[in-house]
């Protein structure tokens, strides 16, 4: 019987923050787990950890003990109180929803955020660390890399990574989509307020140059302090917004801030340069009637919020097709899966055979005196009469696989012939050029 | 030898229509996708243009003579000016779906232009070359310009109204394409300078002061241009004002090689 495969974890969707932070495992802490799951049990693991997962896949003779196993692994990271939350936290999944999961994962289905990059990167980083730890093994190996091919496969196929979904990413990426090289722009920040040191504080971190501007000079400082930048006296607005490139505006002003006269002087100063307004203020802060005006991009938090849904909703949309594609994968290495029992008392079969046919062929070969000539054809008529003989048992073997029966046909053949206990599995089968489907290795 | 050329020239026919629809395809839906496959289509497709200009120079006349041979050269010339510029920096690849088309459309302006590309004998004089020369070179020029523009003043317009779909995405910072028009352009307008002048005062004098729409356009290519330029230097103009000035100058510049066509072809 071939190993199954066991996943025990826990994620953002089950877990609070305080639990995962506590079992989440880096570098020597994670090898140190994989050697401790492998001690004795000869099994494959491979942990996955990062802020919103911790995930132990492995390969087991025994589901049951396997899953106490890993429990008791997590367990011994916690305390009394936090083993009682671990109890509703964590989720095992055996054999195909395993591998489903692993390809949701991989594919950032089940991020927090769907269709974020990083968590392709973090599941490339524990298959490394598993390797490097000894805990690597053909059915798990395969299934990783399958994982990350599935990954690729839903990023290029689907719209999953496309458009951002956060008010301050989407007005730096807008910026950038304005402005280019967003390094040594000059950003303006208007009043205080958290979502605008947000959107500020992304933009600087881009290399853009800010400066703050405030009502009051100890605001000023102190925003300027806490995003990088540089405070500016309010009397300097208007001439700080012929320079800038990109204002954000969130002021608690109940008049508008920037009016038409103003930004038409301040047009006027900046020779049609292009501005990027970006007003997050309730109530607004910029005339609206400015959007209108040559050169200037304005948006609210309105527009804002509203790219950001549709981003949303793109991209929910794009992961029905992601999971089309996860079920199709799960099926290709579910069928290779199957296989895997089977093959390894086909080769053990025809090996027999074979051995027992040119054993008496050689011992024949001597006593007749044969040429080699004549010796090969004989050879060649016994792999014959072999091929023919097997075809039948082979077939039907190969016809069960997958079936509840399949198991006892196996251990049938097996003790009929002599073959012994299976071994290790079979090499991963190579999915030939282009055709998408896998190759079967035995036909 | 004949075969040869018109096959040639069917073949880079259809590789450029191909790679103007992965162009696009790309544009709408992405450059992962099959898409990607666009620039190495082009690449594919200039290798053949290049090989059906030299076949056809050996069969022919020579280069340059002949609004047929001249167009055929500005479509390779956009093509090869394109995919140059592109190894500068892959954030400009997308604007190879504004520029294809225009090669293609060249290309095929040559193959109506083909039946009849004997330049008359009375215009024929040593300048011509550089005449046609000049004013090619200064055309592939606003034909980059020109793609930048189309793709500035599409991205502008989505923006303004908020709509950030699919093709927003795919085109590149509206700085960025700013910068490469006003580049093209002012490396185009000198050019045309050139070539606006030597076709009157040295190549054309029979006809130049009789003036024919081909001459009104060339003019007002030259005065969009020239205004497109100047009012940057003076008073900052940029953006879509300079965008639209540029594909307005652009067309105008289209309406000269239209006007050879049909004049070459006997329509007018």
């Amino acid at each position: 019987m071939a190993k199954e495969l066991v996943l025990v974890g826990l994620s953002h969707h089950t877990a609070p923050l305080e639990l995962r932070e506590k079992l989440a495992v880096d570098g020597d802490a994670r090898e140190a787990l994989l050697k401790r799951w492998s001690e004795g049990v000869a099994g494959e693991g491979v942990v996955i950890s990062t802020c919103n997962r911790v995930e132990l896949y492995a390969t087991t003779d025994d589901t049951l003990s396997a899953e106490q196993r890993a429990r008791a692994l997590l367990e011994a990271r916690l305390t009394d109180d936090e083993r009682k939350s671990l109890e509703g936290s964590l989720y095992i999944h055996g054999g195909e929803a395993a591998i489903r999961h692993l390809f949701r994962v991989a594919s950032s289905l089940d991020s927090m955020v769907v269709g974020e990059p990083q968590i392709l990167g973090q599941v490339k980083e524990a298959f490394d660390a598993a390797k490097s730890a000894g805990t690597m093994g053909s059915l798990l190996g395969r299934c990783f890399s399958r994982s990350f091919a599935v990954a690729k496969r839903v990023r290029t196929e689907t719209g999953i990574a496309e458009g951002t979904v956060s008010v301050s990413s989407i007005a730096s990426q807008l910026a950038k989509k304005i402005f280019g090289e967003l390094k040594g722009r000059k950003v303006l920040l208007l009043g205080a307020g958290e979502m605008g040191e947000a959107a500020a504080k992304s933009l600087a971190n881009t290399g853009a140059v800010l400066r703050v501007v405030n009502r009051s000079p100890e605001k000023a400082r102190k925003v300027a302090a806490e995003c990088g930048g540089e405070p500016r006296g309010y009397e300097q607005l208007a001439s700080e917004m012929v320079q800038a490139d990109v204002v954000i505006s969130s002021t608690s002003s109940d008049r508008f801030v920037l009016t038409t006269e103003l930004m038409k002087d301040v047009l006027r100063g900046r020779r049609h340069r292009p501005i990027f307004l970006i007003d997050i203020a309730v109530p607004r802060d910029v005339d609206p009637r400015v959007g209108s005006m040559e050169s200037v991009f304005l948006f609210d938090v309105d527009d804002l919020q509203e790219v950001a849904q549709e981003n949303l909703a793109q991209r929910r949309q794009a992961a029905l097709a992601a999971e089309r594609i996860v079920d199709i994968e799960v099926a290709e290495i579910e069928a290779w899966r199957r296989t895997l029992d089977l093959t390894p008392t086909i080769v053990a079969l025809r090996e027999r055979f074979a051995e027992v046919v040119h054993g008496e062929i050689a011992r024949s070969a001597k006593k007749m005196d044969l040429s080699d000539k004549d010796r090969k054809a004989l050879e060649r008529m016994g792999d014959a009469v072999v091929k023919k003989i097997l075809h039948q048992p082979l077939a039907a073997l190969k016809k069960s696989a997958g079936d509840p029966e399949n198991a006892a046909m196996i251990a049938a053949t097996r003790a009929l012939f002599d073959l012994g206990k299976p071994s290790e599995y079979p090499p991963a089968p190579e999915r030939a050029p282009g055709s998408g489907k896998l190759v079967p290795d035995e036909s | 030898m004949a075969t040869w050329v018109g096959g040639l020239f069917l073949g880079t026919a259809i590789a450029y229509t191909l790679a103007a629809a992965l162009y696009l395809v790309s544009l709408v839906r992405g450059a992962e996708g099959k898409g990607r496959f666009a620039a190495p289509v082009l690449m594919a497709a200039a290798t053949l243009h290049i090989a059906y200009l030299a076949v056809d120079t050996l069969a022919h006349t020579t280069p340059m003579q002949g609004i047929a041979q001249t167009l055929t050269f500005l479509s390779l010339g956009i093509v090869l000016a394109f995919l140059l510029a592109r190894l500068r920096g892959k954030g400009i690849d997308i604007l190879g779906a504004f520029l294809t088309p225009v090669a293609l459309l060249f290309l095929m302006g040559a193959g109506v232009g083909r039946s009849v590309d004997a330049v008359s004998p009375d215009v024929r004089s040593a300048l011509l070359p550089v005449h046609i020369g000049v004013n090619a070179l200064g055309i592939i020029a606003f034909a980059l310009a020109f793609g930048a523009a189309t793709a500035y003043v599409i991205q502008e317009r989505m923006l303004r109204r908020k709509k950030l779909g699919g093709i927003f995405q795919r085109l590149p910072p509206l700085d960025v394409l700013d910068n490469f028009g006003l580049r093209a352009v002012s490396l185009g307008f000198p050019l045309l300078t050139v070539g606006i002048v030597s076709g009157v005062f040295w190549v054309d004098p029979v006809e130049s002061f009789d003036i024919s729409p081909m001459h009104g356009f060339a003019l007002a290519a030259w005065v969009l241009f020239a205004g497109v330029l100047l009012l940057r230097m003076a008073a900052g103009w940029r953006g879509r004002r300079a965008a639209i000035g540029t594909i307005m100058g652009f067309l105008c510049a289209l309406g000269v090689l239209v006007g050879y066509v049909m004049r070459d072809t006997g329509v007018s």
